[in-house]
């Protein structure tokens, strides 16, 4: 279905298309070169296929899904790769696949810098931005057009806006968890400006008043797969009221108003607006403000934290996390997967029992 | 008279035991040869003594001053000749960690770390380390408290992840050494990038030690470090000959000075006196092994709790490792330190380590020493909780035995936690590996 | 008229326990079976033998729990972690830590004051934490369960083992046996080795807490004493162990 709707855009609209390797990269860019960002979060399921083995078993499957998936040349639709500096597993990847064979197109790479802003570090992540900009006009062929960035940038704040509306009004959201998170995730491939008709839709139907019944939990961690954690969760009777996902919360960063000055100094501003995640190294006593006053916010029950098992950075960070959930006294339930296609029983069992165990919390 | 004799007490309790147990052991092989046979071990290098003492010297002065000058905990890559003029004590917590592992109490420390919630999944010199924060515990009998934390992600980002804890932890100011990894060349917005750093760095240290930094003074300890690279360089150089006169375990003990000493004259003088040692056991014909039949080559972190094992087991069947791409690393990076430029030279030195480039030049390097050190094989230990240097080894591998004609073993392990590490199967499949060339 | 006022099942991966409570609590009949893939028709005939035995109604309500728990038709379907916490408190009457070690999985709950589920944690997905790994290497060693105290009392010197992989530690043993290394201290060995995994998952749960044990390692009475020793104190085991997770979903409906 991804594949048709890639080849369609090709067709359709003259698109090159880039598969982009999680996390975070400049998107504004990609949009302003009509470029489709194809982000490849898995696929999830064991990784397949006789290039599988070329990463070992303790890698996390984030990385060897994507490079099983890409060596067997079920990415061959697109026209690039992109490789952001997420952690050492990506920057292996980003140099196996290239250089050892699986990829053939170009291989590009973001080197987003780390930790807090720095001088030195505004003044790399901008040139960066610019040396990508350059890579991506050698795929493209066509040169960037800063009118077309700007526009970019506009389009996609005004979808970062209503992502924040819809995580924030969710108890307002006459919607399940699954709904609401199937609609979020298709932006890791739709057509921005295709993804901005379905999520001012979805603005359209919040209500005034809560309409969600569960107990509200927090979920943070990198990636919601597999999507059944949600049926399980409302299942359960608990919706998620606070999300922190790497894929989805920590990627939204709400800013008003109008684009002006230099649209590079635009995106390095963003990049150091952007939530605190781990991947990026953010200082843990930074994070564990924002998650407090997040769990705060929203008047969570619970605190969910799904992890990718092997993944070094979001891992080193759950101390943290623990200490946040605790110092506001909420219970937590930590979950480690690896892009299973489906929740094994004990998983469903332990989301079960911790909504449970939140629930008669609040009744007493 | 007193003060030295406390410091050589605390110096003991720090490195000694390592080296202690280490020596110790090679005179248990010693005794236990006379029962089964000769030891498969040459001599003793002399020079071991001279590393303890060398050793302890270093942590003694440390804790001697330990509240009169500031503390830094590094990591094995940071630029430490930016932190010596300022009179930074050094503790290198990577080091500290592999201590913890040859002792074998990593397992104590992990609990800790794992207790609180780090994942044991995480890289096993992180949890020791802080699983020893925690516990405060250490081999060490106590390691000084930071006042800076400084790190470099030449080695990994995972070193970044590691010390924002120890920052929480210990609530004292972190530096950041960011290098862009390189894939094919550097570019040159990234080696400004870094080297806007090392200013801001400056900066910092300046800041909080309330002296200034002198640059004639980090050109002294840059030409030094030079040196003391080189020298190291010349050692490991050594093991061309056949025999080898050490070994590569011998290697990763000797390696401690280069990067805890980077820079200063202790430092040089000893590889000085260990070069002469090992030129003489070449001219003479002694072997780091008394029988060399096979000459490998080992990629990786060492397995610090099971070093010994490993040897002797090799040892025993005239195997002998003659290089590892990690004891070469610390060659390799200052051959691009330049005292005319200590800046602009550190910057291109400090990016380019081994695990801050991309595969085709990790391969080039092995394919280097395969030739250079004539190898027979080679063992690539593949380490669980090491993801940087793990990557791409089953292609290195392959690509290796083809190119080069030789054997290549992937042996799967824990650089430091010896839990990860099934010593029945691991050996079977070193025993089959050893079959595999008669 | 009957008694029985609820009836719990606790459908497990390993065993299928069925009991009947009257209204103070008290099991008035109970049927403990090997899970069958066909959990509809055992349950049905569990629930029947059950009836039969305790003439209760059809309308007497059942609570139902366990990994087979939603393929029950119950008036009430709970994880088993609140159903043990529910159980063991019916025991207890006050707060406790329950370490409840059954064949696939382990779990630690802290029950709070009112029989409530304050805290709880669970092995991962690996057996190294359960009871499967007791009987995998039991089976290696040829020791039958019932011979586990008999065969390592007295042993002051366990061998040490260091796996905590299953697969690990089965090939360590098989290499102490070959080394000549006596059961005794390898089974002594495997206990410890298997307490302190279950107290590092118990972690803080474990401090400051009255301890009781459930499930069907808690039989072993071994395993009782090596988890006291690995969590430095007694552990009292709840009576009828492996039926307190039926016990507590019937509790929950009575
Ligand atoms: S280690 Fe973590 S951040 Fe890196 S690819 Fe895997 S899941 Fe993503
Ligand atoms: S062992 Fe590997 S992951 Fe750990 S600090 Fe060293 S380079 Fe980084």
């Amino acid at each position: 279905m991804r594949r048709a709707y890639i080849e369609e855009q090709k067709r359709e609209h003259g698109r090159k298309a880039i598969a982009v390797l999680p996390v975070h990269y400049p998107k504004e860019i990609l949009t302003a070169m009509d470029v489709l960002a194809v982000e490849m979060w898995g696929p999830p399921g064991p990784p397949r296929g006789a290039e599988a083995g070329r990463l070992q078993t303790y890698v996390c499957a984030v990385a060897r899904n994507a490079l099983a998936f890409m060596a067997s040349g079920k990415a061959d639709v697109v026209d690039a790769v992109l490789f952001p500096h997420t952690c050492d597993s990506i920057q292996g990847l980003a140099t196996l696949l290239p250089d050892f064979g699986g990829w053939n197109k170009p291989a590009l790479r973001y080197l987003h810098p780390k930790g807090e802003a720095r001088p030195s570090s505004r003044a790399f992540v901008e040139k960066e931005l610019v040396s990508l900009a350059t890579d991506l006009e050698s795929v493209t062929g066509r040169p960037l057009d800063t009118e077309r960035l700007r526009w970019a940038i506009a389009l996609h704040r005004e979808i970062d806006g209503l992502k924040a509306q819809l995580l924030a009004g969710r108890p307002r959201l006459p919607m399940d968890d699954g709904a609401l998170y199937a609609l979020l995730r298709r932006g890791e491939y739709l057509w921005p400006e295709e993804h901005l008709v379905e999520l001012r839709a979805a603005r359209d139907q919040l209500r005034a008043d809560p309409v969600q019944t569960g107990v509200p939990v927090a979920i943070t961690g990198y990636v919601p797969e597999p999507m059944s954690i949600f049926a399980t969760l409302n299942g359960a009777g608990a919706f998620v009221a606070a999300d922190d996902y790497a894929a989805i919360g920590r990627r939204v960063v709400p800013q008003d108003g109008p684009v002006e000055g230099d649209p590079f100094a635009v995106l390095r501003d963003r990049t150091f607006a952007a939530p605190p995640c781990p991947t990026r190294a953010s200082d843990p006593r930074i994070r564990a403000r924002h998650l407090e006053s997040l769990f705060g916010r929203t008047g969570v029950k619970g605190v969910i934290v799904h992890e990718p098992k092997f993944c070094e950075p979001e891992l080193f960070d759950v101390p943290a996390v623990k200490r946040s959930a605790a110092a506001r006294g909420l219970p937590l339930l930590l979950l480690e997967g690896e892009l299973e296609l489906e929740l094994s029983a004990q998983t469903v069992t332990r989301i079960e029992a911790f909504v449970e165990m939140v629930s008669t919390g609040r009744a007493a | 008279m007193i003060t030295r004799r406390i410091q050589y007490e605390l110096a003991g309790r720090v490195f000694g035991p390592a080296l202690l147990s280490f020596e110790a052991w090679q005179k248990r092989l010693k005794r236990r040869g006379k029962k089964r046979g000769p030891s498969p071990f040459g001599p003793p290098l002399e020079s071991v003594k001279k590393l303890k003492e060398v050793m302890s010297l270093h942590y003694l002065e440390g804790r001697y001053a330990d509240g009169a000058v500031p503390v830094a905990w590094v990591t094995s890559g940071f630029p430490v000749e930016l932190l010596r003029p300022l009179g930074f004590h050094t503790v290198y917590p990577e080091n500290h960690g592999a201590l913890c592992g040859v002792q074998r109490i990593v397992p104590e420390l992990s609990d800790a770390a794992e207790k609180e919630g780090w994942s044991r999944d995480l890289c096993s010199y992180a949890r020791t380390d802080l699983g020893s924060v925690l516990l405060g515990k250490t081999p060490a009998g106590r390691l000084p408290k930071p006042d800076l934390l400084a790190c470099c992600t030449n080695i990994c980002q995972t070193v970044l992840y590691w010390y924002r804890c120890l920052a929480d932890h210990f609530r004292v100011p972190l530096v950041l050494l960011d290098t862009p990894y390189v894939y094919g060349e550097a570019r040159p917005h990234h080696l400004e990038y870094v080297r806007d750093q090392l200013g801001e760095l400056i900066e910092v240290v300046e800041k909080l030690t309330g002296k200034r930094v002198d640059m004639d003074e980090i050109v002294g300890i840059v030409r030094k470090a030079r040196e003391g690279t080189r020298l190291w360089g010349e050692c490991l150089a050594t093991a061309r000959a056949r025999p080898a006169p050490w070994t590569g375990i011998d290697g990763f003990f000797h390696l401690a000075p280069i990067v805890t000493l980077r820079g200063s004259e202790e430092c040089n003088a000893y590889y000085r006196l260990l070069l002469d040692e090992l030129g003489d056991r070449v001219k003479r014909g002694i072997g780091g092994i008394v029988d060399e039949r096979r000459r490998l080559l080992w990629d990786n972190l060492p397995m610090w709790y099971g070093v010994r094992e490993l040897s002797t087991l090799l040892a025993e069947r005239g195997f002998n490792f003659v290089c590892t791409t990690y004891t070469n690393a610390w060659a390799e990076a200052g051959s691009r330190i330049d005292p005319a430029d200590p800046m602009g030279s550190a910057v291109l030195a400090y990016t380019h380590i081994i695990l801050n480039q991309d595969l085709p030049n990790r391969l080039d390097i092995m394919r280097r020493l395969s030739k250079d050190y004539s190898v027979d094989g080679a063992v690539l230990h593949s380490d669980r909780s090491c993801k940087p240097y793990s990557i791409g080894q089953i292609d290195l591998k392959e690509r290796l035995a083809r190119e080069l004609g030789i054997r290549v073993l992937i042996l799967e392990a824990d650089h430091n936690d010896q839990r990860a590490w099934s010593p029945e199967q691991g050996n079977t499949r070193l025993g089959a590996f050893m079959e595999s060339f008669s | 008229m009957s008694d029985a006022v609820a009836i719990g099942v606790d459908c497990g991966s390993t065993t299928t326990k069925a009991v009947a409570i009257d209204s103070g609590g008290r099991i008035l009949y109970s049927v403990v079976e090997r899970s069958h893939p066909r959990i509809e028709e055992q349950t049905e005939r569990c629930l029947a033998l059950l009836r039969e035995r305790t003439g209760a109604a059809a309308s007497v309500p059942i609570g139902a729990t366990g990994y087979g728990r939603k393929r029950i038709a119950a008036s009430r379907v709970l994880t088993e972690i609140t159903c043990h916490a529910r159980g063991a408190f019916f025991h207890t009457g006050k707060a406790c830590t329950l370490v409840d070690m059954g064949g696939q999985d382990t779990k630690v709950i802290r029950v709070g004051p009112g029989g409530d589920v304050q805290d709880f944690a669970m092995n991962d997905k690996c057996a190294a934490g359960t009871g499967r790994f007791l009987e995998v290497i039991l089976a290696r060693l040829e020791v039958p369960l019932d011979e586990i105290a008999q065969r390592a009392a007295g042993e002051a010197r366990p061998v040490s083992i260091s796996s905590t992989c299953t697969v690990f530690a089965e090939s360590e043993v098989i290499s102490l046996v070959a080394q000549g290394e006596p059961v005794a201290g390898i089974l002594a060995g495997l206990h410890r080795s298997l307490a302190s995994r279950v107290a590092s998952l118990a972690g803080s749960m474990a401090a400051d807490a009255d301890v009781r044990m459930s499930g069907g390692v808690a039989k072993n009475a071994t395993m009782v004493e090596a988890l006291g020793r690995a969590l430095g104190r007694p552990i009292g085991v709840l009576p009828d162990p492996q039926l307190v997770g039926a016990l507590g979903a019937a509790l929950w409906v009575r």
